[in-house]
């Protein structure tokens, strides 16, 4: 009677280990953006208001250490393992920003955009796009990658005009140095920008890659990073627009960067069970 | 006893799925001259450098090693 459910345990990708470690992350990523619209509805004390943009804060800082921690245990040596630090890294260089964010808005009261804040988050871009780099690339052997490459390009150029036409045209770009100063106007057309061309695009190029894989469980991760990816990019682009066009923040834009970096850390995950020998 | 390559394709299709891996030993026997159904435990040290080759950038090489051994033991 115990060979079937030693079988099926063994057969098991994803341990009871990781869910557990996942619903953590999704309990204080959901207490978090409870908390976010209490800070929004100007609900809570000032003691309280500070502790719960810290705990925002150090979530992202999570998120980095889950990441990274899943790249060292794979090995730096491997190729996965260089991959996955990327993309640790690049959370880590969000967590860094978020930081800096926090002390100067909430302990120095300064207006932080721009800031020493903006370098950390555009360096996510570096990192992933890297990451992404190596992770098409080390697929050519098995799957073709160029009709995938020139895919997303095209898609690329494509949304690059529409947030030219939305949000470039008719707002950033009028605004200019004068409204903007000019390290504003760099990183207000960076962002979307960025969140296009070093997000969207190079993971719509991945996802045609591993879709070839089939149901394939070396591309299980890569899928959850996608996701990330997008949530990442409709949050930058929402929270640019929703500014810009005066139709005001929410608490919801507000969350999808924890969202979204919570979504890379259940990649990694999930990419611990994956490469997991059996 | 099941042919090479359908051991080969067993043991990793669920990484790579039944196409990628099926490419892999099309791969395997072009390069050595064979059609994958003429494959035989002789010709397993091409196929796993080849197979080495190819997952190494995707897959950890112990997962790798795993695959092997499997495929050498036929389960």
């Amino acid at each position: 009677m115990a060979a079937p459910t030693t079988t099926a345990q063994k057969n098991s990708v994803i341990t009871p280990a990781t869910y557990i470690s996942a619903g953590v992350l999704i309990g204080l990523t959901a207490l978090y953006g409870f908390l976010s619209t209490q800070m929004y509805a100007d609900a809570l004390s000032d003691t309280a208001y500070a502790m719960s943009y810290w705990f925002g804060t150090l979530l992202q800082v999570l998120f980095a250490v889950v990441i990274i921690a899943v790249a060292l245990r794979i090995g730096l040596s491997q190729g996965v393992g260089k991959q996955w630090l990327l993309v640790g890294l690049g959370v880590a260089a969000f967590a860094i920003g978020d930081i800096i964010w926090t002390v100067l808005e909430l302990h120095m009261g300064l207006d932080p955009y721009p800031s020493l804040a903006d370098p950390f988050y555009v360096l996510q871009y570096v990192f992933f796009i890297a990451a992404m780099a190596l992770a098409i690339r080390s697929y050519s052997h098995l799957t073709p990658v160029r009709a995938p490459l020139i895919t997303a390009g095209v898609v690329g150029l494509i949304l690059g005009g529409v947030v030219y036409a939305l949000l470039l045209g008719p707002h950033i770009f009028p605004a200019g140095t004068a409204e903007l100063g000019f390290w504003g106007l760099v990183v207000s057309t960076l962002y979307p920008l960025g969140d296009v061309f070093f997000m969207l695009a190079p993971a719509l190029a991945l996802a045609l890659v591993i879709r070839q894989l089939g149901a394939g469980r070396l591309g299980w991760p890569w899928w959850v990073v996608i996701i990330g990816a997008l949530i990442y990019a409709l949050t930058d682009a929402g929270y640019s627009f929703a500014d810009w066009s005066g139709s005001g923040l929410t608490a919801t834009l507000e969350m999808g960067w924890a969202a979204a970096n919570l979504t890379f850390a259940l990649a990694a995950l999930v990419a611990r069970d994956v490469y997991r020998i059996r | 006893m099941a042919t090479l390559r359908e051991r080969v394709i067993t043991a990793l299709s669920p990484y790579v799925g039944a196409t990628v891996a099926d490419t892999c030993v099309r791969g395997t026997a072009l390069s050595i001259g064979k059609t994958a159904d003429e494959l035989t435990d002789a010709d397993l040290p091409a196929l796993e450098s080849n197979v080495r080759r190819l997952l190494s950038p995707v897959a950890p090489s112990g997962v790798i090693d795993d695959l092997l051994a499997q495929i050498e033991r036929g389960n």
